[in-house]
């Protein structure tokens, strides 16, 4: 049936069809007021249906050019689009390899690993090297940092910033560059204020504050990232009704999705571990169970082997997988040396 | 069908006076005429001055009706058409090819389902190359997850045999590759409908044939809406189903869907979607992956001809 396609509320539609339109033909020619009369609704209720109505029966006209669907690209447009955007760097040589040259541009990248593993390091890294100016290499963007947990800490994001001014000083001096405009040394308070941080407490606001990203990036439209620390948390204790959490995960996910594709930003999702226990042995996977492991494009789960940290790439439609060492060092995420150790807790 | 006031346009014969007749022995819609004793209504209609327009107007209704089912076909012709038209296209991996006697049928609804990074968007990914290269054929590629990516697809044409001794083969090819991004089930509708409307207008000649239509994945979008209070949710997700396959059925396109895993009892993978999901697909195969490693291994949970539970193994 025609009408099961519009994006209408089963009760409109259920009044609709006992009134006798079923197909959008007939709703097509119609008056508001008529169709407020036989409907027995609000004008302005009328008018919405009939607004749908319209938006769906033009689409069905593919327009002039013979694409055979609206808004679709062919692959080869894609290709050529792809070598053009940019990477975020994670400041480590290793892991900068196995992604490809970083965080993907219309991507949601997932990133999960054990408590104490770096992820929030990662994520500040992040934030800090999306601003990276393009004649560096970097974006030259804003960041959007989504705190559900209260990790986020301004020390050591002014820490970062300044190490990451620091490297850029010492890159240019290497390089020899004579850029007029990069005279004026860029502060880490600069860098600071080029991250909107948002803090959410309860699910609800977490996915108000989704719902609201669109408003919010259509406003700063130099916003390249999109980081949410930890996605998982506000959904993990006190949930009763685990359906309804699977719909809304899955709902966040697809709105997540859009907003990467629509704004051409990264999406950075952290995660927790939790334990499965399969075929008699306990396993640490994703937490958020095996929906939501099919929300993301990319996945990067890291883990530690013996004393180093490694980051391995579990889900990529393009990149294989692979793992490589990265190291947490005062500076932030850097290249793994064979002297960093992990700290042990006596 | 709806009212017969919103027939008056496209069929004017149904004036007025027609509905003025009809109403006076309450009848408002074509249901109520197909409840109604025809009969009568002629004989009543006879009874009137304008008596031959109202038989016209009548006759006109019912081959209104009419137009509105599929055409009977017997046994053979349904044989023929099946023998002319529905080939099977080949998914480019041999392990693939060998377990389902050939490959894709075209005609034929075709589910991948399998657990997180199983391998579904790398098979659909190699199928779309391998059909637009072998075939030539235009290839629909709906993705909800960001996860079409050209330089896979560029990887696998330039894997496909003599296709590196072709100059601008990849441009050709490539250009035959549509993707579309989409975010919830109602746009994702949207497409198939306008991808009918334009198989159905244009007169497509062999090269640029649209032959095969790949979501990646449907479950991702009719999760969020599946369950809760009321059941429109489901509804959606069966009138998708079916309007996938009368689109692989008329317009002989194969079409391939990704579904993903949930916990069933005891902690055991099934497929998300349901029971009411289950009947849907022609074929439903079922993929894993040993993890590190290349090697999947592809089983069939219910196909029309053949054994289910036969398995392959290949690599990607």
């Amino acid at each position: 049936m025609e009408l099961a396609r519009l994006p209408i509320s089963a009760s409109q539609r259920g009044k609709l069809i006992s009134a006798g339109y079923t197909s959008l033909s007939s709703l097509s020619s119609l008056s508001p007021s008529t169709l407020a009369q036989d409907l027995k609704i609000s004008d302005n209720e009328a008018l919405e249906i009939l607004r749908v109505v319209s938006q769906g029966s033009r689409l069905d006209k593919p327009d002039g050019s013979h694409a055979i669907v609206n808004g679709a690209q062919t692959a080869w447009d894609m290709l050529h689009e792809e070598e053009s955007l940019k990477c975020i760097t994670t400041s480590c040589v290793d892991l900068d390899d196995i992604l490809g040259g970083g965080i993907k541009c219309k991507e949601v990248t997932e990133i999960g690993g054990v408590p104490g593993i770096g992820k929030t390091q990662l994520g500040i890294q992040l934030a800090v090297n999306v601003q990276i100016p393009v004649y560096y290499g970097g974006l030259g963007g804003k960041a959007i940092y989504i705190d559900t947990e209260g990790s986020f800490m301004l020390e050591r994001a002014l820490q970062i910033a300044k190490a990451c001014i620091e490297d850029m000083s010492g890159n240019s001096d290497f390089l020899q560059k004579d850029f007029q405009s990069c005279q004026v040394k860029a502060q880490p308070k600069d860098f600071l204020q080029n991250i909107f941080y948002f803090r959410v407490c309860s699910y609800t606001e977490q996915i108000a504050m989704i719902n609201y990203l669109d408003k919010f990036i259509s406003e700063h439209k130099d916003v390249n990232v999109v980081i949410i620390d930890s996605v998982t948390f506000h959904f993990r204790q006190d949930f009763d009704d685990l359906a309804l959490r699977t719909r809304l995960l899955s709902g966040m996910a697809l709105k997540l999705m859009k907003l990467a594709k629509k704004f051409s930003l990264a999406v950075v999702l952290l995660n927790q571990v939790t334990t499965k226990h399969t075929e008699g042995s306990f396993q640490l996977t994703l937490a958020l169970g095996d929906s939501w492991s099919h929300s993301c494009t990319n996945r990067v789960i890291l883990y530690w082997n013996g004393d180093e940290r490694y980051a391995y790439i579990d889900k990529s439609p393009s990149l294989r997988s692979a793992s490589a060492p990265y190291s947490v060092t005062g500076k932030g995420i850097r290249t793994a040396t064979s002297k960093c150790k992990r700290i042990k807790i006596m | 069908m709806g009212s017969l006031k919103s027939l008056e346009c496209e069929y004017p014969i149904i004036d007025s006076d027609f509905q003025n007749f009809c109403a006076s022995h309450g009848i408002f819609s074509v249901e109520d005429i197909l409840i109604h004793d025809l009969y009568m209504l002629v004989a009543f209609a006879e009874q009137q001055s304008t008596s031959e327009r109202l038989k016209q107007g009548i006759t006109q209704i019912l081959s209104i009706i009419d137009g509105q089912h599929q055409p009977w076909l017997n046994g053979m012709e349904l044989l023929e058409d099946a023998q002319q038209n529905k080939q099977v296209l080949s998914t480019g991996c041999e392990g693939i090819d060998m377990l389902l006697q050939g490959g894709l049928c075209v005609g034929h609804l075709t589910e991948l389902v399998g657990p997180s990074s199983s391998g579904k968007t790398q098979i659909c990914l190699k199928v779309a190359s391998g059909v637009a290269t072998r075939y030539m054929g235009g290839v629909v590629f709906i993705d909800t997850g960001n996860s079409f990516s050209p330089l896979r697809i560029a990887h696998f044409i330039n894997q496909i045999p003599d296709t590196i001794f072709k100059e601008n083969i990849l441009e050709k090819v490539m250009s035959q590759i549509l993707c579309h991004s989409v975010f919830d089930i109602f746009a994702m509708l949207d497409v198939v409908h306008q991808l009918e409307y334009s198989l159905r207008s244009q007169v497509q000649t062999g090269a640029d044939q649209v032959r095969l239509l790949i979501v990646d994945s449907i479950s991702s979008l009719i999760t969020p809406i599946l369950g809760g209070s009321g059941s429109h949710g489901r509804a959606l997700m069966i009138s998708a189903g079916f309007l996938l396959k009368k689109l692989a059925h008329e317009h002989n396109l194969a079409v391939v869907v990704t579904n993903h895993m949930v916990g069933g009892e005891g902690g055991i993978l099934k497929p998300a979607l349901g029971e009411s999901w289950k009947s849907i697909p022609h074929v439903r195969l079922l993929l894993s992956r040993d993890p590190g490693s290349s090697i999947c291994h592809m089983s069939i949970l219910k196909h029309s001809y053949m054994a289910s539970g036969r398995a392959a193994r290949f690599m990607i």
